[in-house]
C-alpha cells in the first residue's frame, strides 16, 4: 500500500482539477477486472468501482481524490503571482514554501522579510492578501507566458518516511483513504467476496465543499457509506490531553460525532465490533472539529447511514501532512472486515 | 556560469550554521584548491585563500562573504518526541510552522516544525498572535527515549531548502545568504589572470556573521589589507516592498553607500564601473549595513571597506531566491576591481 500511497500523494490534485489523481486510480484499479466488476464515472468527476451484488443492500466506501491548494487570482506589474487558498489553511503555514502549477511551473510563497517588517507588523499574522508567488518572472508580459489567472498551484513536498513509522507528504489528506480503497479493490481481484452490492466512490472537491460526493450518492443510491479520511489532531508536545483529539499511532478513529456529522449509530457500533472481534487498534475522537463528505452523504437520496473512519492527521492543509502507517493499516483492516463480514441489519 | 550554478547548489548542500562552518570545509577546499596558491583556516572557524599577483610587495585586497547561515538549535528532548528549539540568527517565526529541518545529532535525522490547522484553529477564542520560537517544536517522529540516544541538548538544526532553479535564472534555496557572495568571489579569483592584478587577493569566508558579525574582523586583524570588500546578500525587492530600501534581482550586483564604509573608495569603484560601462545598481544604507563590514572597517587602526551585495528576495527563509546573472555580475565587479589601482580616504 506505501507504493500507490505515495503514488498517489505525489499527485497534482486540488479541489477541482483532480484529474491527474483520477487518471493514476482509474489506470490502477482498471487493470485486470474480474466479471462482476466494472469502473465507471459520473459528470462531476467521481469515479467509481462497482462489485455487482443485485438485490443485496448497497454500501458505498467514500474517500476524497482533491487537496487543498492555491489559485492565481492575479498578475502583479512585477510579475509576482496573487493566490487565493483552495480549502482552508491556517497562513502560518503558507510563508516561504514551495509550491509547484499545473503546468509544473516551480515557485516559491514571498512574504516581506522580517528585517523590513515595522514593530506593529512583527506582531500581526501574515495574511494571505500580503502574500504572493513568486516564479522568477521578469514581469507581468514574462508571467503570463508560464501562468494564467486561474491557474492551480498545490504545494511542493514529496513523500518522506521518518521516525518511528511517520509519514510526510502534501496531500496526505484524503489520499491515504484513496490508497486504502485501492488496497480494498485489490483484495476483491485477488478473490475477497462481499454480501453487499459493494460500491467504492472516489470523489472530488471535498476541501471546498462537499458537493460532490452528494453526486455520488444519487449515483450509487447507498443505503449503508463508510468514509475514509483524515482527522485533524494536534497530538504536539505542550497541547493539553483534552485538545489534543486523538493520537497517532493509537489506530484508526472511530468517530461518533463531528462539526459536520452524528454518525449512525449502530454503524458506528458495528465498526466498534468489528474493530474488537479483529484484534485492531482503534481509538475515538475526544474533541469535536472538523467535517467531510459525510454529511452531504447522509443527507442526500432519501438519507443514507453513513459511518467515518479516519487517520490522526497532524499538520493537517499544510505542506507537511503526517500521519503514521500503523493507523492506515488499521483504518483498511476494519473496512476490509466490514466488506467482506455479514450484512449489517440497515432496518434497525 | 557553469562554475557558479555548480558551486552554488553544492554550498547550499552544506549545513554551515553560525559556529558549525568547519563542516563544510572539506568540499569547500576541494571546490576551489585549483585557484589559490594558499588555503589556511584559523582555529575560529574561518577559511582564507590567497592568490598572489606577480608584483613584489603588492597591497593586499581582501574579499570577505561569509559562510555562515541561520538556523536552529536543540534546547530540550521532550515527551512524544519533540525538541525544543532556539534560533541561531536571526529568524522569521511567522514562516516556520510545516517547515522541514534536519537535526545534526549523533546521526542526520529529519524533523517538521510543528503547526495548528485550521480545523483546530477556528474555534480558539483567544486571540492568535505570531509564534515565539519557544512555542514551535520540532517533530522527529522517534519516542523521548529513542531520541535521547540520537539527539543531544545543543545540536543543530539546519531548515531545509534545497537549491531549486525556478525561471529566467532565478534560484531558490536556503542557505543563499551569503552563499551567493561566497561563489561570487570564488568566480572572481578563479578567473583573475595574475598578470593583470594589482593585489595579492585574500579571499575569506568567514564564520558566524549572523550571530554577531564575528569572523570576518579577526581575519582582517590578521592579514591587515589596504583595502576590503564586503560581500553579503541585500533585499531584492519583492510585490509591496519599498523601491528605496530594496534592489532589484536579475539588475546586476550592489553598491552600498554607507557612512560606516570608505566614501572615497565606494565612489572610485563606482566611477570605475562607470568606466568600464560595467552595470550596477546602487542602495543607501545612510548608517550601518548590517553586515561585517561593520567591524572590519574599524579593525586595527581602521580599513578602508566598500561593501557590494547580491539581490536577494525572502531572506532568511528556506526558501531565499536571488537571480544567478546577479552573481556573475558582482564576480565581474570584483575582477574589475582587483585589476584597477584604488585609492581611498
Amino acid at each position: 500500500m506505501r507504493e500507490i500511497l505515495k503514488k498517489l500523494s505525489e499527485a497534482f490534485g486540488p479541489s477541482g482539477y483532480e484529474d491527474a489523481v483520477r487518471e493514476a486510480i482509474e489506470n490502477y484499479i482498471g487493470a485486470d477486472l474480474p466479471e462482476n466488476c466494472s469502473v465507471e464515472k459520473d459528470r462531476v468527476g467521481n469515479i467509481y468501482f462497482h462489485v455487482e451484488n443485485k438485490g443485496k443492500p448497497r454500501l458505498m466506501i467514500n474517500a476524497h481524490m482533491d487537496e487543498v491548494g492555491f489559485m492565481v487570482t492575479g498578475i502583479t506589474e512585477n510579475g509576482f503571482l496573487k493566490f487565493g487558498c483552495v480549502g482552508g489553511m491556517n497562513p502560518l503555514v503558507l510563508g516561504a514554501k514551495r509550491v509547484v502549477s499545473e503546468n509544473g511551473i516551480k515557485g516559491v510563497t514571498v512574504t516581506k522579510p522580517i528585517h523590513l517588517l515595522s514593530p506593529e507588523e512583527r506582531k500581526e499574522l501574515p495574511s494571505v492578501d500580503s502574500m504572493c508567488i513568486d516564479i522568477g518572472a521578469e514581469s507581468k508580459e514574462d508571467a503570463k507566458k508560464y501562468v494564467h489567472v486561474g491557474d492551480y498551484f498545490v504545494f511542493d513536498s514529496g513523500y518522506v518516511e521518518y521516525g518511528d513509522g511517520f509519514i510526510k507528504c502534501k496531500a496526505l489528506d484524503d489520499r491515504h483513504g484513496c490508497a486504502i480503497m485501492c488496497k480494498l479493490i485489490d483484495d476483491i481481484k485477488a478473490g475477497a467476496s462481499t454480501e453487499y452490492d459493494l460500491w467504492f466512490a472516489f470523489t472530488c472537491r471535498e476541501e471546498v465543499s462537499y458537493s460532490s460526493a452528494r453526486c455520488a450518492a444519487e449515483y450509487v443510491k447507498p443505503d449503508l457509506a463508510l468514509v475514509i479520511e483524515s482527522k485533524a489532531v494536534q497530538d504536539i508536545y505542550g497541547v493539553p490531553e483534552e485538545k489534543k483529539v486523538c493520537i497517532l499511532g493509537d489506530g484508526a478513529i472511530i468517530s461518533f460525532m463531528d462539526n459536520s456529522t452524528i454518525y449512525d449509530r449502530g454503524m458506528v457500533e458495528h465498526l466498534i465490533s468489528l474493530a474488537e472481534k479483529n484484534g485492531i487498534k482503534y481509538q475515538k475522537n475526544k474533541y469535536i472539529s472538523g467535517g467531510n463528505d459525510s454529511a452531504a452523504i447522509q443527507k442526500s437520496i432519501w438519507g443514507v447511514k453513513v459511518g467515518l473512519i479516519s487517520a490522526a492527521s497532524r499538520y493537517i492543509h499544510s505542506q507537511a501532512n503526517v500521519v503514521k502507517y500503523e493507523d492506515i493499516d488499521a483504518m483498511y483492516k476494519i473496512a476490509y472486515s466490514l466488506i467482506t463480514s455479514e450484512i449489517l441489519d440497515i432496518k434497525e | 556560469m557553469d562554475f557558479i550554478r555548480k558551486a552554488l547548489k553544492e554550498l547550499c548542500s552544506l549545513m554551515t550554521l553560525s559556529g558549525y562552518e568547519k563542516r563544510g570545509k572539506k568540499r569547500l577546499f576541494d571546490l576551489v584548491s585549483p585557484y589559490f596558491d594558499e588555503m589556511t583556516e584559523d582555529s575560529f572557524g574561518n577559511f582564507v585563500f590567497i592568490k598572489r599577483c606577480l608584483k613584489k610587495n603588492a597591497p593586499k585586497l581582501m574579499m570577505d562573504a561569509h559562510f555562515d547561515t541561520v538556523g536552529m538549535m536543540v534546547t530540550d528532548i521532550l515527551e512524544g518526541g519533540f525538541l525544543s528549539v532556539v534560533n541561531i540568527g536571526g529568524l522569521d517565526t511567522r514562516i516556520l510552522p510545516s517547515s522541514e529541518v534536519t537535526v545534526y545529532g549523533k546521526e542526520e535525522i529529519y524533523g517538521l516544525i510543528s503547526s495548528i490547522p485550521p480545523h483546530l484553529t477556528r474555534k480558539s477564542r483567544e486571540k492568535r498572535s505570531n509564534p515565539k520560537i519557544e512555542e514551535l517544536y520540532v517533530d522527529t517522529g522517534y519516542s523521548k527515549e529513542e531520541l535521547e540516544k540520537i539527539v543531544s541538548v545543543g545540536d543543530p538544526i539546519f531548515i531545509k531548502g534545497e537549491y531549486t532553479e525556478l525561471l529566467n535564472g532565478y534560484a531558490s534555496a536556503s542557505g543563499l545568504d551569503d552563499k551567493a557572495c561566497v561563489c561570487a568571489v570564488f568566480d572572481a579569483v578563479r578567473q583573475m589572470e595574475k598578470s593583470k592584478m594589482e593585489y595579492d587577493v585574500y579571499v575569506t569566508v568567514s564564520a558566524q556573521e549572523e550571530t554577531g558579525k564575528c569572523g570576518a574582523a579577526m581575519c582582517a586583524y590578521a592579514i591587515k589589507p589596504d583595502i576590503a570588500i564586503i560581500t553579503d546578500v541585500n533585499f531584492g525587492s519583492s510585490e509591496g516592498d519599498n523601491e528605496f530600501e530594496t534592489v532589484k534581482c536579475g539588475k546586476g550586483a550592489a553598491i552600498d553607500v554607507s557612512s560606516l564604509s570608505d566614501r572615497r573608495l565606494t565612489r572610485g569603484i563606482m566611477k570605475l564601473l562607470d568606466r568600464e560601462n560595467i552595470p550596477y545598481q546602487v542602495i543607501c544604507e545612510p548608517t550601518n549595513t548590517g553586515t561585517n563590514n561593520e567591524l572590519v572597517s574599524v579593525t586595527g587602526l581602521g580599513i578602508p571597506t566598500v561593501v557590494m551585495s547580491v539581490p536577494l528576495r525572502s531572506m532568511h527563509t528556506p526558501v531565499e531566491t536571488l537571480n544567478i546573472n546577479d552573481i556573475s555580475s558582482l564576480s565581474n565587479v570584483l575582477k574589475t576591481v582587483a585589476y584597477t589601482e584604488m585609492e581611498a580616504l
